[in-house]
């Protein structure tokens, strides 16, 4: 007797971006919570944390993006900013060789720091500065000297990226935050990956007959009933 | 925040250390607009305040053991041959498991700043006294400290006389500041605690023990006047965020989360970070400093903070964390206080379970010097004071913060502002509502 109006279950997913400076991750976040891009957007001080809901099929997936924010830069990331992640979001620029270097010890880094199961996803961004990125879909050879002469500034092939991504077990995409192109797919794609197991369900009507678990039990909220501001009430 | 390197940037301030003072300095300037650089010789977030998994305190043991250096000596890990460890990153041990009391101006500071919402919380509920068998065929046990209204009616430990004295005393603490109040205690306020409580309320031993452990004093030795203030910080925290405790507890890192997400406040509002880097040599020219850091930059700032690293006259401790859950045993540091602990931690194994004493898998040893108590200012660099040996987070701390800030914000700041920020993300509370 399944209530077809009920709300899809809900979860939540705490999903991490990691890539060299200027690579687009902002903009890939942009792109899929506002739909928007920004041609000169400035190195992310200020927004780090963005909220998007994914609809899928059965459940609704509520994405908790975590952008990097300076401590990226020296490789100084605390690891409250791993701890519970399940998905990441590993970019580079398909037109910067080093990006993919530095994506590559990212990984790494986040198969060292990160929950053992997380869904780590690589994203070569950028693609609109490439010849193929009309959807002429030719994988252009490494190495063209004078692709920018050409239109094309790729200096990633589609080849080398991906055969990496299935050596680490990583799903892969190529994408511009400035067309739109392939970004919704890669959150999608992601979403579909997370095991149900490791889905915590948010607070909700989908949730309430899950019970209250222990930890939930023992957890304060700082901002809860009691006004934090009536400064001399007392229990005694 | 300039994207060239650390040195082509005259810095409004660096600040060396990412312990909880430094931290939260760098929280309360996150919207001041200032040039940060924060560093850390370390390699690992949270200063005398970090906290480790298995790996990690492994390899802090390893270099305590060449390095000797800073308040941390004589630290051993021992791994009893059982099996049922977890992986190594499955664990959080904390250097500093320090209680948040609720009416901490911490947790005040952590909601008006917003940084509270990346830490997670747990109650803190109720103080326990190990009681020794006492007799041959008896077990030993854990007794529950009362320490409300309601505990104190409801308790069948005591007696009822004790149950009387109990009440009289809890109700004068809670104002024990008035002036008529003081009157009472005054003569007593550098004296021990345990004195006024013989001679001004006849408690006896047992109380006086219930009485002194809820100040969290080590030694047990802790003035009428801090006691007192201790108490009444106990019984005011109690309920305030809930009912049935008075005191929190960060999960997972104890004092070095709110380190960590007050250094991501920082990042997020501009600064920069850089760990495995200290400063090697410093010098001073009229108005700033030019530093060489350990990892070969050189870098000049207008102003320096960072913590004393000196060891001060203070009494050191003993710690003992020991992964059976993850249970954290404090003492004085003595000569057996290794021993002492490690005894403490069976009796207290063997109260919790008669039948099947719970077994510990693994244990982290280390004493702790106490640390300078003062700050120092001068033009150009901030001395913060060194970390607290409190078993309860000193709100004394805060206070060196906000000079800090003060000095290094004065020009722009608003005093009447400190730590008070909007969140920068619309808050979306909808999981609540929905
Ligand atoms: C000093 C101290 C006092 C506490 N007092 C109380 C209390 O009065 N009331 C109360 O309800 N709870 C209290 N807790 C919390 C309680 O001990 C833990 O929540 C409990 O041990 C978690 O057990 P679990 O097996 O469910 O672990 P999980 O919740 O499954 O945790 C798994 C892992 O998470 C980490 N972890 C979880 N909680 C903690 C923690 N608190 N500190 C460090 N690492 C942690 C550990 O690595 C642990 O192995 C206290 C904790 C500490 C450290
Ligand atoms: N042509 C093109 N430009 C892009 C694309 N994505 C981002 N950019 C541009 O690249 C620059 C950097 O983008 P950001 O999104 O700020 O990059 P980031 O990785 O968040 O950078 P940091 O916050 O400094 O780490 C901006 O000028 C963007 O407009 C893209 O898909 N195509
Ligand atoms: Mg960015």
């Amino acid at each position: 007797m399944a209530d077809t109006n009920a709300p899809k279950p809900s979860s939540s997913v705490k999903l991490v971006l990691l890539g060299e400076a200027a690579v687009g991750k902002s903009s890939l976040v942009l792109r899929f919570v506002n739909n928007d891009f920004q041609e000169n957007k400035e190195p992310t001080i200020g927004a780090a944390f963005l909220t998007q809901k994914c609809n899928l099929p059965t459940r609704t997936i509520k994405f908790e993006i975590w952008d990097t924010a300076g401590q990226e830069r020296f490789a100084s990331l605390a690891p409250m900013y791993y701890r519970n992640a399940q998905a990441a979001l590993v970019v580079y620029d398909l037109t910067k060789p080093t990006s993919l270097i530095k994506a590559k010890h990212w990984v790494a880094e986040l198969q060292r720091q990160a929950s053992p199961g997380i869904v780590i996803a690589l994203v070569g961004n950028k693609l609109d500065l490439t010849s193929d990125s009309a959807g002429t879909a030719e994988v252009s050879g490494d190495g063209d000297d004078n692709a920018e002469d050409s239109g094309d500034a790729r200096k990633i092939s589609t080849e080398e990226a991906k055969t990496y991504a299935e050596e680490e077990g990583l799903l892969f995409f190529e994408t511009s935050a400035k067309t739109g192109h392939n970004v919704t797919e890669v959150f999608t794609a992601i979403a579909n990956a997370i095991p149900e197991t490791s889905l915590k369900s948010a607070r909700g009507p989908g949730a309430s007959h899950a019970g209250v678990s222990r930890t939930e039990e023992q957890r304060v909220n700082l901002n809860g009933p009691r006004d934090s501001h009536a400064k001399e009430g007392c229990a005694c | 925040m300039a994207m060239g390197s650390v040195s082509d940037t005259l810095w409004d301030v660096v600040i060396c250390g990412t312990g909880l003072q430094q931290s939260l300095l760098a929280l309360s300037l996150s919207r001041s607009g200032k040039n940060i650089l924060h560093i850390d010789p370390n390699d690992y977030y949270g200063g005398a305040e970090a906290a480790f998994n298995l790996q990690e305190a492994e390899s802090w043991v390893d270099r305590l053991a060449t390095e000797d250096k800073g308040f941390f000596r004589s630290a051993s890990i021992t791994k009893p041959d059982v099996a049922g460890l977890s992986f190594p990153r499955a664990y959080s041990l904390a250097l500093a498991p320090q209680l948040i009391h609720a009416r901490s101006e911490l947790l005040s500071q952590l909601v008006s700043s917003r940084a509270y919402r990346q830490v997670e919380f747990l109650a803190v509920g109720s103080f326990y006294i190990f009681k020794a068998p006492s007799g041959p065929e008896q077990q030993p046990s854990l007794v529950r400290i009362p320490s409300t209204r309601e505990d104190v009616f409801s308790t069948t430990a005591i007696s009822a006389k004790a149950k009387r004295g109990l009440m009289k005393f809890l109700k004068f603490v809670l104002d024990y500041d008035r002036l008529e109040q003081r009157d009472v205690w005054k003569t007593f306020a550098g004296r021990p605690l345990v004195d006024f409580l013989q001679e001004h309320f006849k408690m006896d031993a047992e109380l006086k023990t219930y009485i002194i452990t809820l100040t969290l004093s080590l030694d047990g030795k802790i003035t009428t006047e801090d006691g007192l203030s201790t108490i009444y910080r106990h019984l005011t925290s109690m309920g305030h965020f809930g009912p049935g405790f008075a005191a929190l507890y960060p999960k997972w890192g104890g004092i070095s989360e709110v380190a960590q997400v007050a250094c991501r406040a920082g990042a997020v509002g501009g600064a920069v970070y850089m760990l495995g880097a200290g400063i090697k040599s410093m010098a001073t020219a009229t108005d700033e400093v030019e530093l060489e850091l350990t990892s070969g930059d050189m870098v000049k700032t207008k102003l320096l903070v960072r913590g004393n690293e000196s060891v001060g006259d203070g009494p050191s401790i003993s710690r003992l964390v020991a992964v059976v859950g993850v249970l954290y045993l404090t003492t004085m540091a003595t000569s057996n206080s290794k021993e002492v602990l490690s005894r403490a931690l069976e009796s207290f194994l063997s109260a919790m379970d008669h039948d099947q004493v719970p077994q510990c898998l693994y244990q982290l040893y280390y004493e702790q010097a106490a640390g300078v108590k003062q700050s120092r200012l001068d033009e150009l660099t901030i001395d913060l004071p060194g970390p607290s040996l409190s078993l309860s987070m000193d709100d004394l701390l805060l206070k060196h913060v906000r000079e800090a800030w003060k000095k290094v914000a004065s020009d722009t700041a608003d005093d009447a502002e400190y730590m008070i920020f909007t969140d920068r993300e619309p808050v979306d509370d909808d999981d609540e509502l929905e």
